[in-house]
């Protein structure tokens, strides 16, 4: 489905940017824990995508948009964390953004597993967002992190290990009062 | 070879990740893996609901304005100059300030996330935030107590970081991401490196997590409560569940998976505890693989008992390690076979050609006197210093930042000239280093030239992250390139075992290492540190890779296994021993091999020359224990039903002969292909245990000790006071002192015990 990429330049970005701006706002806002920064890392690069030579991107397009939008996204957080050093924002991830928005609305349907991926090593929420939600192939998340692909199994595998094991240990009664506690 | 549960290889095949021939090979193996059944079963379902719930995330969108900017440039447009400005922006920071800030920022966050974590993060490695790894040199003073310092990586100095490379464009990026990502940092709290300490934050961080409610930290109620007869040290109180273990949050589960919870539930709750167990021990990260004592078999119906032989001291240095720290050992870290094997015993050198002798003891057992006691020792033959064949060695030492602490690196640092300076100009050493990346600090250098082989490991320096993988293999290399042939090649590991990134899953490490090993290149693995601590890789790998394995906690170990049994360590003289031993059902109702849980052949194996065993090195003593209950009072022994289609065996001739059992020997020259066989004939004189040798006594008292501590159900009447006594008695004249260190260790032990029950 992916490697199905209409090669036609004149139409394609706009079906990319139908079904890609939600993946990579979301994933932008990963990165930056602020929803309108991330809309704008999403949008330079859909604009850097126009402005590059598509020769060079074909064939993997959907890594290269993730690449390009995660080191934009990369250099807008270090920005701003360089204005603003001393706040205490999560360097990574800063899902915990208290953007109405966003914010509240998974707060309220933030389900099990989601709790526990946020309680997770940034790298390891990275690469299982890319795998599961974004639906990259090791190899492609290989190609946008800069990780080897065993490392990015590895990480995947931790990841999920960590989830399923807590997700089995974790008493009903508990994830109540988690939630309340929250 | 059975897959591990753990293997990712498993989540890589449900992901649909691998290749054909790895997706038919992991199939394979499930057939024969329950457990790995299991957990692609638990892997399949968390990665559905994760799937669910992450597709249940709401859609955002650009804002009209964004999306029309977007539209507008969609035909390809010769101005870039849109976005330009910012980027000068960026680019225009310094890139050392970035740095530094970036740091702090990590350290507020990681002292966001909650204190419990970062207590447990003790000895963890020093976390590379790096996707690239470009070293830096900024040291950032921190303004809480927690000591962040940033370290030049040494290595990664000589060697090429990966970073792909993706048009111009996002190459500027990654180097600036370098810059301010790369750094590596390492976040340590000394004051709970020890393991009493460590043990006591534990505590203290469970009442946290149920007061601030970390999801990662389940807070069911725990009570530690004191193991029967042995009383909970800090480190090992045994933890009782108090509430009933219930899944995830049921309203968030989707059908598929509340199925697969009904089928799973019964097992687990039988597992819930050993669940608990591994919580904890994930708490101090030391990992340690689950060991079951050897049961009593009928001899009867399994006359033949096979294991490989091990001498590896390991479990006995890193339990000493517990001990003398105030705590109890965690059960599985306790392996009985290498607590007797660390010790040396009085056995006769081998009079024939043959590589070792064999003496076997019987007598009562000390803690059960109704059984009888047979001690199988092996004497390897020894090899004088100046008859010793040129080695071929290369050091491959674990220089990430986990090493840092005073027992890792800088023990390192002491130990290894203590075997350097034994060596001579017909040796060669190599020094490979490995952290994030591998590199050859010292090409291999001959022992004339031992000012130059100190000081490459003078220089060596600790930071960054670990990746085992490369290092075993770039050693592997060294060492093949310089094969002395008819010598002895080997690389040394000296590491924590923490291997965390590149190949890190023990399968994979350990087929790199049972590959290499068919190079003839032996391995020996030293293992260093506490805390986090990976004892079952580390064991895994020196049994794949035809070596031996010790742990080193102070100077006089380093000692002890690099200079007083260098032979032993360094020399080969066997390989793949195997044991076989054939019990006469005449005399022999049930036994038990003490230890080597994790070394038990199958009886088919002891002929098969591709099965892999235990090596055997010059003087190295190898001793093994049976506990044996006579014929006819094995009444209590689960037994089966008569069988139904065939006769009992009528006994041999043999069987009348008085002996109680056969001792078949089998192993491999150290470069050959096919084995040799030695039998040995032993009869029991009946003994009492109070007549036996002082290496039978001292023998038994340390296999006494590792059954209390382990608490086995076999342990009979043993207490601390009887191993104590036994020990004393079975002391003789100890020249190097580990047998008084022993008692020493035993009283101190008891010490810990009673004072805790009168406290309680």
């Amino acid at each position: 489905m992916r490697s199905s990429e209409t090669q036609d330049q004149g139409n394609d970005v706009k079906a990319l940017l139908h079904r890609l701006q939600g993946p990579l706002i979301r994933y932008a806002f990963q990165i930056t824990g602020d929803l309108e920064r991330a809309r704008d890392v999403v949008q330079d690069t859909f604009l850097q995508l126009c402005s590059e030579n598509r020769a060079s991107v074909n064939g993997h397009l959907e890594p290269w948009l993730y690449t390009v939008c995660r080191n934009r996204a990369l250099d807008v957080r270090r920005k701003e964390d360089r204005m603003n050093p001393y706040a205490e924002t999560a360097a990574e991830p800063r899902s915990d953004s208290p953007d109405p928005s966003v914010g509240m609305e998974q707060t309220e349907t933030l389900g099990s597993a989601l709790k526990i991926l946020e309680t997770l090593p940034a790298s390891q929420q990275e690469v299982i967002r890319l795998k599961f939600q974004n639906e990259l192939s090791y190899k492609e998340i290989s190609q946008v992190t800069g990780l080897s692909v065993t490392n990015v199994g590895f990480l995947i595998h931790a990841g999920l290990k960590t989830i399923r094991e807590t997700m089995l240990a974790q008493p009903h009664a508990n994830s109540k009062v988690l939630r309340r506690v929250k | 070879m059975k897959v591990d549960p753990n293997d990712s290889r498993l989540t890589a095949y449900v992901l649909g990740e691998l290749d054909e021939a790895e997706q038919e090979a992991i199939e394979h193996e499930l057939l024969h893996s329950e457990a790995a059944r299991q957990a692609v079963e638990e892997i399949r379902a968390a990665a559905e609901v994760l799937k669910t719930e992450l597709g249940n995330e709401p859609r955002l969108q650009l804002s009209e304005g964004q999306r029309s900017t977007i539209e507008q440039k969609r035909q390809p447009a010769k101005s870039r100059g849109l976005f330009r400005p910012s980027r000068v922006l960026y680019t225009g920071g310094a890139l050392l300030a970035a740095a530094s800030l970036f740091l702090v920022i990590y350290l507020n966050w990681s002292e966001r996330r909650s204190s419990l974590e970062n207590a447990f993060d003790t000895d963890r490695n020093g976390s590379t935030m790096g996707r690239g790894s470009s070293p830096s040199t900024v040291v950032q003073e921190s303004p809480k107590p927690v000591e962040v310092a940033t370290r030049q990586s040494h290595p990664a100095q000589q060697l090429t970081v990966q970073a792909p490379t993706k048009g111009a464009e996002v190459q500027l990026d990654r180097k600036r991401q370098g810059a301010g990502v790369g750094t590596e940092l390492i976040v340590r709290n000394e004051a709970v490196s020890q393991p009493q300490l460590q043990a006591e934050v534990m505590q203290k961080g469970i009442v946290a997590g149920s007061a601030v409610a970390t999801p990662m930290v389940p807070p069911p109620t725990l009570t530690p409560t004191a193991g029967p007869g042995v009383g909970g040290g800090i480190g090992t109180g045994r933890f009782r569940l108090q509430r009933q273990f219930s899944f995830m949050n049921s309203s968030s589960v989707t059908q598929g998976y509340e199925s697969e919870e009904l089928k799973t539930r019964d097992k687990e709750r039988l597992t819930v505890g050993d669940r608990l167990l591994k919580q904890r021990e994930a708490f101090n990260t030391e990992a340690y693989d689950r060991v079951v004592d050897n049961p009593f078999v009928r001899a009867t119906q399994n006359p033949l008992s096979t294991f490989s032989i091990d001498v590896d001291t390991a479990a006995y240095a890193n339990l000493r390690r517990f001990l003398s720290s105030g705590a109890l050992p965690p059960k599985d870290s306790v392996r009985i076979e290498e607590m007797v094997n660390y010790f040396a015993y009085g056995y006769t050198l081998p009079m024939n050609s043959d590589p070792f002798s064999t003496q076997v003891e019987v007598a009562s057992a000390p803690w059960k006197p109704e059984h009888r006691l047979v001690k199988v020792g092996l004497k390897g033959r020894e090899i004088a210093q100046d008859k010793r064949p040129p080695s071929n060695l290369v050091f491959l030492i674990d220089v990430s930042g986990s090493m840092q602490p005073p027992n890792k690196l800088p023990l390192i640092k002491r130990g290894l000239p203590l075997l350097v300076e034994k060596l001579t100009e017909n040796d060669r050493v190599s020094v490979v280093v490995y952290a994030g990346a591998s590199g050859l600090v010292l090409p291999s250098t001959t022992c004339d030239h031992k000012a130059k082989i100190l000081a490459a490991l003078e220089n060596l320096e600790a930071g960054g992250s670990t990746n085992g993988g490369s290092g075993i293999q770039l050693a592997y290399h060294t060492a093949i390139a310089n094969f002395i042939k008819g010598g002895t090649n080997r690389v040394i590991l000296a590491t924590d075992g923490d291997f965390n990134v590149g190949v890190t899953n023990q399968g994979e490490l350990t087929r790199l290492i049972e590959e290499k090993a068919k190079s003839g290149v032996f391995l020996s693995v030293l293992g260093f540190g506490m805390g986090n601590y990976k004892d079952s890789t580390l064991e895994k790998l020196a049994d794949k890779g035809n070596g031996n394995y010790a742990y080193v906690d102070s100077l006089q170990e380093a000692r002890k296994v690099l200079v007083e049994e260098m032979g032993g360590t360094l020399i080969t003289i066997a390989k793949d021993v195997k044991i076989q031993v054939e019990f006469n059902p005449a005399l022999v109702g049930a036994y038990r091999l003490i230890g080597y849980e994790n070394r038990i052949l199958r009886a088919e194996d002891f002929n098969d020359d591709t099965k892999d065993a235990g090596e055997i090195g010059a003087g190295h003593t190898v001793t093994a224990l049976y506990e044996v209950v006579p014929a006819g009072k094995e009444g209590s022994l689960p037994g089966v039903d008569a069988l139904k289609y065939q006769k009992p065996v009528e006994a041999a001739r043999e069987s009348k002969s008085g002996e109680l059992l056969t001792l078949k020997l089998r192993y491999k020259d150290p470069d050959g292909t096919t084995s040799k066989l030695i039998q040995v004939p032993v009869s029991d004189r009946g003994t009492n245990w109070t007549q036996a040798s002082r290496d039978f006594k001292f023998a038994s008292a340390v296999a006494a000790l590792g059954m209390i501590l382990r608490d086995s159900p076999y342990k009979g009447n043993a207490t601390l006071g009887g191993v104590l006594d036994l020990a004393e008695a079975g002391k003789g004249e100890d020249k190097q002192g580990y047998r008084a260190e022993f008692i020493e260790l035993v009283a101190a032990t008891r010490g810990l015990v009673e004072g805790r029950k009168v406290t309680d």
